[in-house]
């Protein structure tokens, strides 16, 4: 078991790194931007591009190297800017990090800033919001399918199955965007935008609502249809109902029986949305000024920040990776029958 | 033609005409156009020869007010003579066009008729330097220049001057209702806050001004940043050497001493010209810091006295290349009277000093502050790259980036650090930030709010800026939403916004609505080059930029026919589309706020020179350049010439030929926001079958790229038929800015969105002084010390002769010849460099020691002869490379001025 865990992970990490490396190279092989502007404009912009060691000038023609742009000086001499080889780029930085540690600073959003300072800063307003709302979810989601389960092809089990239906399928930017008109603008009872750090307490906490409610409202409908599948299949079940012919009432044989077995299936969801916290939610977080790692990740790819959106990527990346494998694991724990990398 | 445009013309032709010739043919002629001159006896003409489109007899009056149009633009600075010539070459063109038959016979006769009244003007000789002159003269050589880009299709089409309309908060006092162009309403400096924000839950936040910005800039570091961002949130807390403020009427602004005492004075006087480079002013005493910093050594600060040596810190700062800061080397390849003498050799020789403030030697800048020993005062002296005027040497200088600044705070803070956050965060800019300005940093939130206090130690804090702070809220959904700015203000918690389309019909007339002027006229840029005149600016040995023949752009010959354009422009109902958009309807090519008289708070587009120079596009429509039946006759007169000249042939109702037209536009949200608008206008002008009698039909093709610069990117390179987009330049400067319409890189600095013609040849009439011009020669001569031939701008040196020749011993013989403008009056060699290296191999470069080389200047022949000789030993030590040459580092004179820091490349090969 400990073998499998240690090999599980080192192709984790050895995936991450091949999607880190291939990103880095795609990215870089975009075109690069170009400046615009009067003579001096674009050649201090360039000037800064090759100190960045993104490219490298000449005052002629290097025909193997691909030219950005040149620039006319008032006295009639141009300057070459070429792109720096993307490979060379990108040895540079790996070395970087696997030598020093180092993923760079932050060159637009926050200047002189480590990328990791800036993500970490992020990554907790973000892991507050998504707690909150898994919190909420999943505890209202499954009871609702419990009690949808429960109340099987009943009024109650096609209102929720129904209005389940509805609400998944709406993503929780569009849920945010409605609620901000309808609670903020048109009736100011919530904050219109995620409050400033020296709000009140008060504020602060009606400021999680709308971000809470439209993260998790997706959630809960997941869950409640999750559950309520499972349930209901579980209690169709033979032994289910050779629980009731030994004599448990429904309550005792649901309570001991069902829902146990029907959760086998749930618990490793609820550890996937707990991954899923770390992510935020670039639109939501972008419309309501949630200064999250979402916002920052859209923000970061835009600005061309590149050092961010690197680091941002590696977290994902193996945190996804990570969490498949601990996804893995936990089939084992839940399920003593499930076992991984075990000798025959 | 309609009626009433046709009389306005018959009208202002019968005026301008000194003989009755061309007048006859108004009185007897009917509406009806069946009578064309196509219909008289005689041989059959050709479609390419008829007026199928267009009325003949219309044609031969749109003609004859064409050439009004060239004798309005040669005006009265020429002589009696020249007068009297290009009169009567007018007068016989107008004959000659009242007796053609055809299309193509009056055409010729125009042309004909256009070339002799241009060439009676004689072309401009010899050597020329405008740049001294007064603002109101400066302001004729723009009119002038103006009026031929307008009808050379070289400005482009404006389609809107951004601005329009604003919401303000009832609690702001503003300091006049009327928006002051390149100033604005003055709400900081001069206006007030009467009442508290209910939003605001900081009780000391609620006098407040509170603003948004829709991103979070990270920092205040002006110093190394590239957009106007950053330069905003540091405008708060910088100060400069003067600033400026509302004036008494409250119409305009006037510039006031903030740093110094009093206006700048020449050091050494001033030239024949008016301008010096060498300046100096008083700098104020009992200034102070001021910083909101909590953390001890930072706060030791506060109210610390500005010594002198602070003034030079920051220029220390900016030119030390190893602090690798943006505005820095800005300042370093600055030219002109925008450079700092000796900045770019004191940037070059730090390029290996240590970070923070060099101990480099500093004398070479030219920058000084020292005590006068007869009156005791502390002065400021700063020597400019250039002569320049008095106002202009101020509006130089004047930049917060100058802002004094102690060393031992650099120190303290670290140069990286210095405006910024810490690299851990754990300071920031409240921390690593002084002020001088009208605010301090009191707050920073990432990503939330950046909040300023007003520093009570500002110069004009008693008087300006009675505001108590400011509170910018990052509002990120402002950057997808254009409606959360306005959503968030009519919540309370915003003082001002600008109202989007959607909101207009609503809001337009609301009590708290104000109307604003932009600083930016956006337009239609245009690729009116023929193929031919694209080839050799852009062809295979363009003389612009190369390009390979397979990706050659097939221009569209409808946009090089002038009434083909004139015809797009006026069907572009601009005050419609304006008022659709919320923007403001303009057909300058000049926004509001650009001043050809700054000192006297003139803007351009209030002169004289510009309402002539725009007249062309604007007279007979409603004031906007939009006249629809006008376009039409235009468009009709385009369709036959261009048949005329084969540029074109008619199809059939059921198969008509199609002119297709690209238009490049920078976001995909362009489509709907003004390329359909746009089109709609062209289209139903043009595709009407009084115009076309269904032979044409007129469609758009709608391209955007990724990102903006693709537009821009297809613009700058002539790989576009029209290009949406918009550049702004110096606003108190404007003139200067027409720069960028040439097509010679080095003068518009590879910035052209528009091409035309060859800038640099004599193609209509651009008459300055009694004188012909090409555009580039005016231009340049507007700006420097210029020669021109023939009317036309001519290089001062040319590299003439390159020869190697290897000797016995393995040595090499280089001969190098310079070639000067007779008009130069020396040509001295200043270094020779031999250089290597760079492709293949490290570069390499150094001087060559006299001994190795003769120089001989023989003044009859205008050349600068170089003979080098290099040594087996030293060609050893060049690079092996295919990269290896000679820079010949040289100055000439010119009528007395001195040029120079130029060099020319002798490429040669020294090494195997």
């Amino acid at each position: 078991m400990g073998k499998y865990v240690v090999k599980r992970v080192l192709l984790a990490l050895m995936t991450a790194f091949i999607v880190l490396s291939l990103t880095f190279i795609l990215i870089k092989l975009l075109p690069p931007e170009k400046s615009v502007g009067t003579a001096v404009t674009r050649q201090t912009y360039y000037d800064n591009q090759v100190s960045l060691g993104y490219m490298t000038s000449s005052r002629f023609q290097l025909p193997d190297l691909q030219l950005v742009d040149f620039v006319t000086a008032k006295n009639g001499t141009v300057t070459y800017y070429y792109e720096v080889p993307v490979m060379e780029q990108y040895f540079k930085w790996i070395s970087n990090i696997l030598f020093h540690w180092d993923w760079g600073h932050s060159q637009f959003i926050e200047p002189n800033v480590k990328a990791t300072v800036i993500i970490g800063e992020r990554l907790l307003t973000s892991m507050k919001i998504n707690i909150i709302s898994v919190v909420v979810a999943v505890p209202i989601g499954i009871a609702l399918g419990i009690w949808a389960a429960l109340k099987k092809n009943t009024m109650t089990d096609h209102v929720i199955s129904t209005t389940v239906m509805i609400l998944i399928s709406l993503p929780s930017f569009v849920i945010i965007a409605f609620l901000m008109l309808l609670l903020c603008y048109n009736n100011p009872i919530l904050p219109t935008q995620w409050p400033n750090p020296t709000a009140p307490t008060s504020e602060k906490a009606l400021g999680y609502i709308l971000p809470v409610f439209s993260l998790s409202l997706g959630s809960i409908c997941g869950y409640c249809r999750f559950v309520r599948a499972e349930l209901c299949e579980v209690m169709e079940s033979d032994y289910l109902l050779l629980a009731r012919t030994k004599g448990l009432t429904r309550k005792q044989a649901i309570l001991r029986h069902a829902m146990k077995n029907a959760m086998v299936p749930i618990f490793p969801s609820v550890l996937a949305e707990f991954i899923g916290i770390m992510g935020g939610s670039m639109i939501l977080e972008n419309l309501y000024g949630i200064t999250g790692i979402g916002s920052l990740f859209v923000k970061s790819m835009t600005a061309k920040d590149y050092n961010i959106l690197f680091v941002d990527l590696a977290i994902f990346t193996t945190l996804g990776l990570l969490a498949g494998v601990l996804l893995d694991l936990s089939y084992g724990f839940i399920d003593p029958r499930i076992r991984m990398g075990a000798k025959k | 033609m309609n009626k009433k445009l046709r009389a306005a013309l018959a009208l202002f032709m019968c005026a301008a005409m000194s003989t009755s010739v061309g007048c006859s043919f108004f009185g007897d002629k009917g509406d009806d156009s069946s009578s064309s001159s196509s219909g008289s006896a005689g041989p059959e003409l050709t479609y390419a020869q008829k007026a199928d489109f267009i009325d003949m007899e219309d044609y031969k009056v749109y003609l004859s007010f064409d050439l009004d149009a060239i004798k309005a633009a040669i005006g009265t600075s020429v002589s009696t003579e020249v007068a009297a010539a290009v009169d009567a070459a007018l007068a016989e063109g107008k004959a000659a066009i009242t007796a053609a038959t055809d299309v193509p016979t009056a055409k010729a006769a125009y042309e004909a008729a256009a070339a002799k009244m241009q060439n009676a003007v004689p072309a401009a000789d010899g050597t020329f330097n405008f740049s001294g002159l007064s603002a109101a003269e400066k302001t004729k050589i723009l009119g002038q220049l103006e009026a031929y880009g307008i009808r050379n299709g070289m400005l482009g089409m404006t389609l809107f001057e951004n601005g329009g309309y604003v919401l303000v908060n009832e609690r702001i006092q503003l300091a006049t209702e009327n928006y002051i162009s390149g100033y604005g309403f003055g709400i900081l400096p001069e206006g007030a806050i009467t009442a508290d924000l209910a939003a605001e839950t900081n009780a000391a936040w609620k006098r407040y001004y509170h603003s948004v910005d829709v991103a979070d800039p990270g920092t205040v570091n002006y110093l190394d940043s590239q957009g106007s961002d950053v330069g905003d949130f540091y405008g708060y807390i910088g100060a400069s050497y003067y600033t400026t403020f509302m004036n008494s009427t409250k119409d305009g602004y006037e510039w006031v001493p903030e740093l110094a005492v009093a206006d700048p004075v020449p050091v050494d006087g001033l030239d024949a010209n008016g301008q010096a480079t060498k300046w100096r002013f008083e700098i104020r005493s009992g200034l102070k810091y001021d910083t909101n910093s909590t953390i001890a050594d930072r706060a030791a600060f506060k109210n610390r006295a500005v010594a002198a040596e602070d003034f030079i810190t920051p220029f220390k700062l900016l030119l030390n290349q190893a602090n690798d800061l943006y505005r820095g080397n800005e300042l370093a390849n600055q030219t002109g009277a925008a450079a700092i003498k000796g900045a770019k050799e004191y940037y070059e020789a730090t390029k290996t000093s240590a970070k923070g403030i060099s101990d480099a030697d500093f004398s070479g800048v030219g920058i000084k502050v020292y005590v006068d020993e007869e009156d005791g005062k502390t002065y400021f002296e700063y020597e400019l790259g250039a002569p320049t005027t008095a106002y202009y040497s101020r509006y130089y200088i004047s930049s917060s980036l100058y802002m004094p600044v102690p060393a031992d705070f650099i120190n303290l803070v670290g140069v990286d650090n210095y405006l910024n956050f810490s690299e851990d965060k754990s300071t920031s800019p409240v921390d690593n930030s002084l002020s001088l300005g009208a605010y301090t940093l009191e707050r920073w939130d990432s990503g939330a709010q950046v909040v300023y206090k007003k520093n009570p130690n500002y110069v004009y804090a008693n008087t300006k800026y009675s505001i108590p702070g400011v509170h910018i809220n990052i509002l990120t959904a402002a950057a997808e939403d254009k409606e959360a700015t306005i959503k968030e203000f009519l919540a309370g918690k915003v003082d001002s916004c600008g109202i989007p389309d959607t909101y207009l019909e609503e809001y337009a007339n609301d009590p708290r609505a104000k109307t604003t002027t932009g600083d930016s006229c956006f337009k239609l840029n245009m690729n009116a080059l023929d193929q031919e005149t694209w080839i050799s600016l852009f062809g295979e040995n363009g003389s612009y930029s190369q390009t390979a023949e397979e990706d050659y752009w097939e221009v569209e010959p409808a946009l090089s026919n002038a009434h083909f354009r004139m015809g797009l422009s006026y069907a572009l109902d601009r005050k419609s589309f304006a008022q659709l958009k919320g923007s403001v309807a303009s057909a300058n090519y000049f926004s509001s706020d650009y001043m050809s008289d700054p000192e006297n708070g003139i803007a351009y587009n209030a002169t004289q020179q510009h309402k002539d120079a725009v007249s062309y596009l604007t007279e007979g429509t409603d004031g906007y350049g939009f006249n629809l039946e006008l376009a039409r006759d235009y468009f009709r007169m385009a369709l036959d010439e261009l048949e005329a000249d084969g540029l074109l042939e008619p199809g059939t109702t059921e198969d008509p030929t199609v002119i297709d037209i690209e238009i490049v536009w920078m976001y995909p949200t362009h489509q709907e926001g003004y390329h359909n608008h746009v089109i709609k206008y062209w289209m139903d002008a043009f595709n009407d079958a009084s115009v076309t009698g269904g032979k044409y039909k007129l469609q758009f093709t709608f391209d955007v790229g990724s990102d903006y610069m693709y537009a821009y990117n297809k613009m700058l390179y002539g790989q576009y038929d029209i290009g949406f987009g918009s550049i702004s330049g110096n606003p108190l400067d404007p003139l200067n800015f027409l720069g960028v319409n040439s097509t010679n890189a080095s003068i518009s600095g590879d910035f052209t969105l528009n091409w035309a013609v060859d800038t640099n040849t004599l193609t209509e009439a651009l008459v300055y002084n009694g004188y012909r011009w090409s555009y580039d020669a005016l231009y340049q001569s507007s700006q420097q010390l210029t020669i021109v031939d023939d009317g036309c701008e001519v290089a001062a040196y040319e590299l003439t002769k390159v020869e190697s020749v290897e000797n016995a011993d393995e040595s090499l013989t280089v001969t190098i010849v310079l070639e000067n403008n007779p008009a130069v009056t020396e040509l001295s060699l200043d270094a020779l460099v031999v250089f290597g290296g760079g492709y293949s191999v490290d570069y390499d470069e150094w001087e060559l020691d006299e001994s190795m080389y003769t120089v001989t200047y023989d003044a009859d022949a205008d050349t600068l002869t170089m003979v080098v000789t290099l040594p087996k030993t030293e060609l050893a030590k060049v690079p092996v490379d295919e990269n290896q040459g000679i820079d010949v580092y040289f100055s000439y004179t010119l009528n007395g001025n001195v040029a120079s820091g130029l060099y020319v490349t002798a490429y040669v090969a020294l090494s195997e």
